[in-house]
């Protein structure tokens, strides 16, 4: 079988998925990884470019971020290709490929068969990185023609984005909600996030108050996550909230209501008051990782 | 005027408890609420703020699937939406399938813009977009949060990490919503009234010159996500930092996540 992955650029090297994705792709059979050359994902240019270079190949890989979801698909739609998205493992079975992914928001976990060739995306952090696994040679290609109908014009940035790690990639997320009474009590959370070398989440009545941007919900209508931490801070635990988060390998969750819905799923419930708790925990995990 | 073309997509009401049904490769529909999928629900409310800011905007919505979806272009009349088409088909139909039976009626309907929720909340593939993009031959952006006519061409906002993307489109071009500005508008009482009244003419896939034929995935199982619980349960009294030791250290010793 022969896999080309589409892999995306970071500022030091590739991103983590597609250097994730390249590395257990090797078990596969063949495999060539490319990177479209220049800084900013354009559909047309990209899936053109992608499309012509990777025709041949059984499999194609990107990683399930937004750009490669973007990307794939309209690659799969371009060569004709049966598609999947946001897969949790993947193996070749029978000719056709068997994947695992989660559908219904997560709520479902599913195991498809794919007929091949196709074209599929794989959820950051599904396929653990060894930790010997060494950085892929790459192919950089140039994209295609882009659309003159479409032009970027400008970037908008949001105040409090951008400065950590991405949601969908950490390993490590803590999330606040309701709880947390105000946008300026967020502090303590940024303090534990960053003991933690955590992502930021956020519960959907904090983002649709407007209280922190809509790129750090987590759950349905949000990002579906699966970090080996996830701690949710005063957040009652709505059912799209745990559909978007249940698979996280452990869960620590913090709120004053014991009869909350988030401590049944929780590895490591503390009932009481956050703001006594969050920056206790903070140093105590400062004390264990051995911070300053 | 502008005429803008939502594709929504019916699906199990993002309150209910899905579970497996007979088989283990399918839902159990029984008892089951259907809505408008979240993400359609936000191209809906984007496309009717359009209208709101412009009312010669025409928005128009189309759905391709079984009888039952005609709930859900109702549901969108009564939000506000002008007209409504009903593609039957079968649920399996592969998306590009799905696709090109949009492509056909947006051939008819000629919009400037067409929406879409970035993916159902059933399979959450997030095929049909860039999809219909592709065999319209349009140039697509997705993540969008914001569409905004900007003389003749739209500004599209797209959401990325650390802010957005301002995209400028002629058009016509494909939108895949992530979230409107505002939450999806409830209908109103004379809104559901009128929208009782439209009629929803049904279009048939033969019709529409296509066949199920493009590669599909297949359901092989299905299950619920592992029940979790029996966690441990720490009662802060008065000692927050004892507590906050214990956590971290059991995350650190029992769990191996620090």
């Amino acid at each position: 079988m022969k896999t080309v992955v589409v892999a995306e650029r970071a500022k030091n090297g590739l991103r983590r998925v597609s250097l994730e994705i390249a590395a257990k792709a090797k078990s596969f059979g063949e495999v060539e990884v490319i990177a479209v050359k220049g800084d900013r994902y354009s559909p047309i240019a990209w899936s053109t470019a992608v499309a012509e270079r990777a025709k041949d190949a059984d499999l194609i890989l990107a990683g399930a971020t937004a750009n490669g979801r973007d990307l794939a698909a309209r690659v799969a739609a371009k060569l004709g290709r049966a598609y999947v998205a946001d897969c949790t493992d993947l193996a070749a079975k029978d000719g056709a490929l068997e994947a695992k992914r989660t559908m219904y928001a997560g709520k479902i976990r599913a195991t498809v068969k794919v007929p091949l060739p196709a074209v599929a995306t794989i959820r950051p952090g599904a396929w653990t990185l060894p930790a010997d696994a060494m950085a892929p040679p790459v192919t950089d290609i140039d994209p295609g023609q882009d659309d003159p109908r479409l032009t970027f014009d400008r970037f908008e940035a949001t105040a409090t984005g951008g400065k950590r790690v991405s949601l969908g990639e950490a390993r490590t997320i803590v999330s606040a909600g309701r709880g947390m009474k105000g946008p300026e009590n967020w502090k303590i959370v940024e303090e534990l996030a960053d003991a933690l070398g955590a992502a930021i989440g956020a519960s959907r009545a904090v983002t649709d108050a407007g209280w922190r941007p809509n790129e750090e919900q987590v759950g349905q209508t949000g990002k579906t996550v699966t970090p080996d931490l996830y701690v949710a801070l005063g957040i009652s635990g709505a059912i799209q909230h745990l559909a978007g988060m249940t698979s996280s390998k452990v869960i620590v969750a913090v709120n004053k209501d014991a009869d909350a819905d988030i401590f049944k799923i929780a590895d490591y419930g503390v009932v009481g008051d956050l703001f006594e708790f969050v920056p206790a925990f903070t140093e105590a995990v400062k004390k264990v990782k051995g911070q300053p | 005027m502008a005429r803008i073309l939502v594709c929504l997509k019916q699906v199990p009401d993002s309150t209910v408890k899905v579970k497996v049904g007979p088989g283990g490769k399918v839902i159990a529909t029984e008892g089951v609420t259907w809505s408008i999928s979240p993400y359609d629900e936000y191209a809906v409310e984007l496309a009717l703020e359009r209208k709101d800011a412009d009312p010669s905007t025409v928005v128009s919505v189309v759905t391709v699937g079984p009888a039952r979806s005609r709930d859900a272009l109702r549901q969108a009349l009564a939000m506000g939406c002008d007209d409504a088409t009903l593609v039957n088909a079968p649920e399996d139909v592969p998306a590009l399938d799905v696709a090109k039976a949009l492509a056909a009626v947006v051939k008819e309907l000629k919009p400037d813009l067409v929406l879409c929720g970035k993916q159902a909340s059933d399979d959450d593939q997030g095929l049909v977009g860039p999809a219909l993009a592709e065999v319209l031959g349009w140039p697509h952006v997705g993540m969008l949060t914001k569409a905004a006519p900007s003389g003749e061409a739209w500004e599209l906002w797209r959401e990325v990490e650390g802010g957005h993307e301002v995209w400028k489109a002629t058009p016509p071009v494909v939108g895949m919503v992530h979230k409107s500005e505002k939450e999806p508008r409830y209908p109103s009482l004379p809104g559901i009234m009128k929208a009782k009244k439209k009629e929803i003419p049904e279009k048939d896939l033969s019709a529409l010159g296509v066949s199920a034929s493009s590669p599909k995935i297949e359901i092989v199982a299905m299950e619920l996500p592992p029940q979790r619980g029996g966690g441990k349960v720490f009662k802060l009294d008065g000692d927050a930092k004892a507590v906050a030791e214990q956590v971290a250290k059991a995350l650190h010793e029992e769990a191996k996540v620090l």
